[in-house]
């Protein structure tokens, strides 16, 4: 009698925990579906409240012909849009190279040596991520206005570098501390010398973790608003920083359609990094 | 002739190049505009902007509310403002925590193959554009929004709730995009979390409850008290949230700060705020790191 009851409430609450898991997943995943389904919308005054199937939002940002007056449009947004996406890209490849190298060379020296200030270099690379980006931005924009140099992409590129670099740091290191050192070591008791050994044994070791830290370097460089809001100067606005500034003077339909495209493109980029990286640990 | 390098010689070099990159550029650009910083918050605000370079400490004297004796009376509003922060940072890892934890306990009993998909899909929003996750939630609960819309269509309110720029909306948002901040600590602990523990209390006699409460719980808590840092820091001196959902109704720190630095320029007063997050953001750093060794030295205690 008391197991069966038991039975009961274990199977009970096991379908509430599933529901609860689906209501979760929905709670995460609904206010991104919304903004998808609405970007095709025609409604231009009221974007909320459906009118009929339109693919006009997504013409108007490429510069398509479409039958919107201009009125609904940022008039001036094709342009600046491209502009900002030209920057976020240049901004993030820069950054993702220099700092997956820094976050490589560091990630390898704290694996594979013994020294004093170990304890030091952990906190100091640790120290950029936990941060709070606002003050992070701000010291950046202090320093640099008083060193007179100007804001633009290199500042840009500077500020990303400081914090990216742990992340990359993070990732390989993840990798380094699952490697077998022994290959090394074999590498060199055949004779080869520390640049053939590297250049043949350590790298492709370490190329996935490698990989994974360039990716997620890229698409925080990419997403990253607060920081490049107080570094970025006028004319070298990335993409995040138009967004939020569009969102500031008010919401009009086309940003569904920018929302949704940035959307699915950082969940391709995002989905590709995470199943190349489940692919290199089997 | 050149002397030759000894191996260890040679391997400090490497060490040392290896080194240098990250240490050049975390001092230069890191470390040093943290002191400026740090300078600039003892420095006095000029009068049109700018700094007048003589030590100044009623910076700090403002947010506290002592006035400099001159121009300002004795005002709380500041230490106001930072406590609106702290208590909407706890309530955003307190809302966290309750959202996250149940979902967390089921995916860590899944099979493996579910669980790595759950995990891929909460891991994948993390990567979206986080103006836009915020902006889903403007188009949301706007007057003219989602639900409001949805319901006046329904039939069953006449008129639209007022949601966005409220308090609710804030701590919504903050919830939302710290998610996957909360729940992956949480899997990680309640995934090493040994079942047949779970089976001993009940095999014992206890409740359901007092399992949960004398079992799960604590061996949770690393993880518990891991997400609630992690949601906590950024949440704490966060000013797009509050900017976007909250308005100029629900002002936290970081848009204070933000305020100082670009429109009111008063510098000074900026890095003095910006030290405040710091100092609280460090403290609770300081708290997590010591309740994370004790617990290791006491899990270690325990196997030997």
């Amino acid at each position: 009698m008391l197991g069966w009851m038991g039975g009961l409430v274990r199977g009970l609450s096991q379908r509430t925990l599933l529901c609860y898991g689906l209501v979760f997943f929905a709670f995460v995943y609904a206010p991104m579906v919304i903004v998808f389904v609405y970007s095709f919308n025609s409604n231009p005054v009221n974007m909320m409240a459906w009118q009929e199937f339109t693919f006009d939002w997504y013409r108007s940002i490429f510069g398509l012909s479409n039958k919107l007056t201009e009125q609904a449009l940022y008039v001036e947004s094709t342009d600046q849009l491209k502009a900002a996406v030209k920057n976020s890209l240049i901004v993030a490849c820069t950054t993702t190279t220099i700092s997956t190298v820094i976050g490589t060379m560091t990630a390898l020296a704290m694996a594979r040596f013994r020294f004093r200030f170990k304890t030091f270099y952990r906190v100091l690379v640790f120290m950029p991520m936990i941060i709070p980006d606002i003050v992070l931005g701000l010291a950046l924009l202090i320093y640099f206005v008083t060193l007179g140099g100007e804001l633009g992409l290199i500042t840009i590129i500077i500020g990303h570098c400081t914090f990216l670099g742990s992340y990359v740091f993070i990732v390989v290191s993840a990798r380094l501390a699952g490697m077998d050192q022994t290959f090394e070591e074999a590498s060199a008791d055949l004779g080869a010398n520390r640049f053939v050994t590297f250049r043949r044994v350590t790298l492709p070791l370490i190329t996935p973790g490698v990989v994974g830290g360039a990716l997620l370097a890229f698409i925080i460089s990419m997403d990253d608003l607060v920081i490049t809001y107080f570094i970025a100067g006028v004319d070298s606005t990335t993409l995040p920083v138009f967004i939020y500034g569009m969102l500031r003077r008010g919401i009009k339909p086309e940003i569904n359609a920018i929302a949704s495209l940035m959307i699915l493109f950082s969940l391709v980029v995002a989905s590709s990094g995470l199943y190349f990286r489940s692919r290199a640990a089997r | 002739m050149i002397p030759r390098l000894t191996t260890l010689d040679r391997k400090r070099w490497r060490l040392v190049g290896l080194l240098s990159p990250i240490t050049l550029f975390l001092g230069v650009f890191f470390l040093a505009p943290l002191s400026i910083m740090l300078v600039y918050a003892f420095l006095e605000p000029g009068l049109y902007g700018g700094v007048e370079w003589n030590y100044y400490h009623h910076n700090f004297g403002r947010i506290l509310g002592w006035a400099d004796g001159e121009f300002e009376e004795f005002d709380l509003v500041y230490l106001q403002i930072f406590a609106r922060s702290f208590r909407l940072a706890l309530t955003t890892v307190l809302g966290a925590l309750l959202i996250c934890f149940p979902a967390a306990f089921w995916v860590s009993r899944l099979d493996d193959r579910w669980k790595t998909l759950c995990l891929f899909l909460i891991t994948l929003p993390f990567f979206a554009s986080l103006v836009v996750r915020l902006f889903a939630w403007v188009i949301i609960l706007k007057p003219s929004g989602f639900i409001n819309q949805t319901l006046i269509s329904m039939g069953l309110i006449e008129r639209p709730f007022d949601m966005l720029y409220t308090e609710g909306a804030v701590i919504l948002g903050m919830i939302y995009i710290f998610i996957p901040f909360m729940f992956l600590p949480l899997y990680a602990s309640l995934e090493k979390l040994d079942r047949s523990l779970i089976e001993a209390s009940s095999d014992l006699g206890a409740s359901r409850l007092k399992t949960f409460l004398r079992v799960t719980l604590p061996l949770s808590l690393p993880g518990i008290i891991g997400g609630s840092i992690i949601v906590f820091i950024p949440s704490l001196g966060n000013f797009i949230v509050p900017d976007l959902l909250g308005g100029a109704k629900v002002l936290m720190i970081g848009n204070l700060v933000e305020q100082q630095f670009l429109q009111a320029r008063n510098w000074p007063f900026g890095s003095a705020l910006a030290m405040m997050i710091m100092v609280a953001v460090l403290i609770f750093l300081l708290i997590y790191v010591s309740v994370v060794t004790r617990s290791e030295t006491m899990s270690e205690g325990r196997e030997f």
